[in-house]
């Protein structure tokens, strides 16, 4: 599998969708400049917009990378050749998933140092009310990376079972919309002012909670931007649900692979 | 032990508006190892499907398949082949040299004989220069010789090839042959499938046809060439010293001979005018058609 790995995480330091993305980047430098536009919370606005950008590039990454990496595979017929070799389908797509991973984790790491850089300036020059706790940005980053190595699984799920890139780009752009939501629409339904909707609507929100990835439980900004501190045993919960939630994710989407034709 | 056996080997793929299409009708075949199989059909004849279920690509319906011993279901059969695929492509940001380092990786090559076994066929295929340069840079023909790389990098067992000659020029395919006779010369089962029947008739020892997912008939090439001598061109030299070239019908030989010499005549050659394997092809094709 680690050749799998080794070849994806090439492959995409070579692609022109990962140079592209990478424009993306460029903009950090800019955040000191941007954040000086409030005038009381400098530092929290430069956390703020390095995060934000952050996910947003890692996003971008996982959604375009996750989604069209089987499928670029077996569009081009790279799959005939590589499915010939002595290794399993399940050995490839996990190949794959973890290479993509493996990408997303080293992106997060860089932009997350290239973030702290840009977090030290700001601070240097715009003292903040609170210090700024790194050890919240350097989780925050990294749990980023993690939700989004959760819809990479979602992508690599809908890969399998697609002929085209619509069902993995744009299904995993859904997902990932869904599931970002799905929380807040928890909460709203169990509310007492959600109690007015259905109990069928209530019941339906409560099983797509329980059934869509969360990707809200991965959200760790608020605690990085304001240095509120950080509950343990969430942070263990949630890389538990990541596992679990990947685990599962990847395991349809091998059964479903392994089974498919490659004509 | 066979380098390949086919048992009753089906396959049944669905069509459009619940159709069915029945593209391999229990195939049954075996390939000896030292041996070059040609796997001739027209297109659509399920020639790529049985090499696809061969490696695994595809599911068969029915029946089974053993490479090496091994049954192809498990990866373990693909340990000791090579496939070239039909039009094959490979990652194209990849340079032939790291893909074939890959592939070599992949079937457990050390390092150090990777490297030597890499240098030599690179260079046995004239991909040497190129060898740095990322594959999409390469015009069809170099790729179809990475492909051939990719097959010979761990020296395997059995090559089994889907139209290796597709996209090579004249001094490409010629290497082809020689690649497979070396091969052959070495112990190793080459089964191909092809729609050039002349390639056939020069490397294969055994020719498969197969014909709307049915397989027709296998044959020795040898045997082909030799039932298919209809007459012979004989050249002769009359008592004058003048030459003369006749055509004498299989059957009439003998006779024809004899007559010759007891004109005084000479016979100088004697030619076999045999049907060529495409005939016998196309009487196959004919007979199963019409």
């Amino acid at each position: 599998m680690f050749d799998i790995v080794r070849i994806t995480v090439k492959g995409i330091f070579r692609d022109r969708v990962f140079h592209g993305i990478l424009m993306a980047a460029l903009l950090l430098p800019l955040i000191p400049s941007i954040s000086q536009l409030s005038m009381r919370q400098v530092t929290e606005l430069s956390v703020t917009l390095s995060l934000s950008l952050i996910s947003f590039i890692l996003l971008l990454l996982a959604v375009f990378l996750g989604g069209t990496s089987l499928w670029k595979d077996m569009e081009r017929r790279y799959t005939f050749s590589v499915l010939s070799l002595p290794i399993t389908r399940t050995t490839y797509l996990l190949g794959r998933f973890f290479g993509v991973a493996l990408f997303l984790l080293i992106t997060a790491a860089v932009l997350g140092f290239v973030a702290s850089v840009v977090v030290t300036i700001v601070a240097g020059n715009f003292p903040p009310d609170r210090p700024v706790v790194w050890n919240n940005i350097y989780l925050c980053v990294l749990f980023d990376a993690f939700k989004y190595i959760l819809l990479l699984a979602v992508a690599v799920l809908f890969s399998t079972v697609s002929t085209s890139f619509f069902l993995p780009i744009f299904g995993t752009i859904s997902a990932f919309l869904v599931g970002s939501a799905s929380q807040q629409v928890y909460d709203y339904v169990h509310s007492s002012s959600g109690q007015v909707l259905s109990p069928l609507v209530r019941q339906a929100a409560t099983a797509l909670y329980y059934v869509l990835p969360n990707f809200s439980a991965f959200d760790l900004k608020v605690n990085a931007i304001y240095g509120v501190p950080l509950s343990t045993g969430g942070i263990v919960l949630t890389v538990c649900y990541l596992v679990v939630y990947a685990a599962v994710l990847l395991s349809v989407a091998a059964i479903i692979f392994s089974k498919r034709e490659m004509k | 032990m066979n380098a390949i056996e086919i048992s009753g080997l089906s396959k049944t793929f669905k069509g459009k508006r619940f159709t069915r299409v029945e593209a391999l009708k229990n195939l049954s075949l075996t390939v000896g190892q030292g041996e070059i199989f040609g796997f001739l059909g027209p297109n659509g004849a399920g020639k790529s499907t049985t090499i696809k279920t061969l490696m695994g690509l595809i599911e068969p319906s029915a029946g089974s398949a053993c490479i090496m011993g091994i049954d192809i279901s498990s990866p373990k059969a693909r340990r000791r082949v090579g496939y070239l695929p039909e039009n094959p492509a490979f990652y194209d940001y990849l340079s032939a040299e790291e893909y074939l380092a890959f592939v070599g990786t992949t079937f457990g090559l050390d390092p150090e004989l990777l490297a030597k076994r890499s240098e030599e066929v690179l260079k046995q295929l004239e991909l040497w220069e190129a060898r740095k340069r990322p594959m999409r840079s390469y015009s069809k023909g170099m790729v179809q010789r990475v492909g051939l790389g990719q097959v010979l990098i761990h020296d395997p067992d059995v090559c089994i090839l889907d139209e290796p000659m597709s996209g090579l020029d004249p001094v490409g395919r010629a290497l082809v042959k020689e690649i497979m006779l070396d091969l052959k010369k070495r112990g190793k089962c080459v089964f191909f499938s092809t729609h050039i029947i002349a390639d056939v008739e020069s490397v294969c020892d055994r020719v498969g046809i197969i014909l709307k997912g049915e397989l027709q008939s296998v044959e020795r090439v040898e045997d082909i060439m030799t039932r298919g001598v209809v007459g012979y061109y004989l050249t002769l030299r009359d008592s004058g010293g003048g030459t003369t070239e006749l055509y004498v019908p299989k059957d009439e030989l003998s006779g024809a001979l004899a007559s010759v010499r007891d004109q005084g005549g000479e016979v100088t050659l004697i030619e076999p005018r045999r049907k060529s394997l495409e005939d016998f092809f196309l009487d196959i094709i004919k007979g199963r058609n019409g």
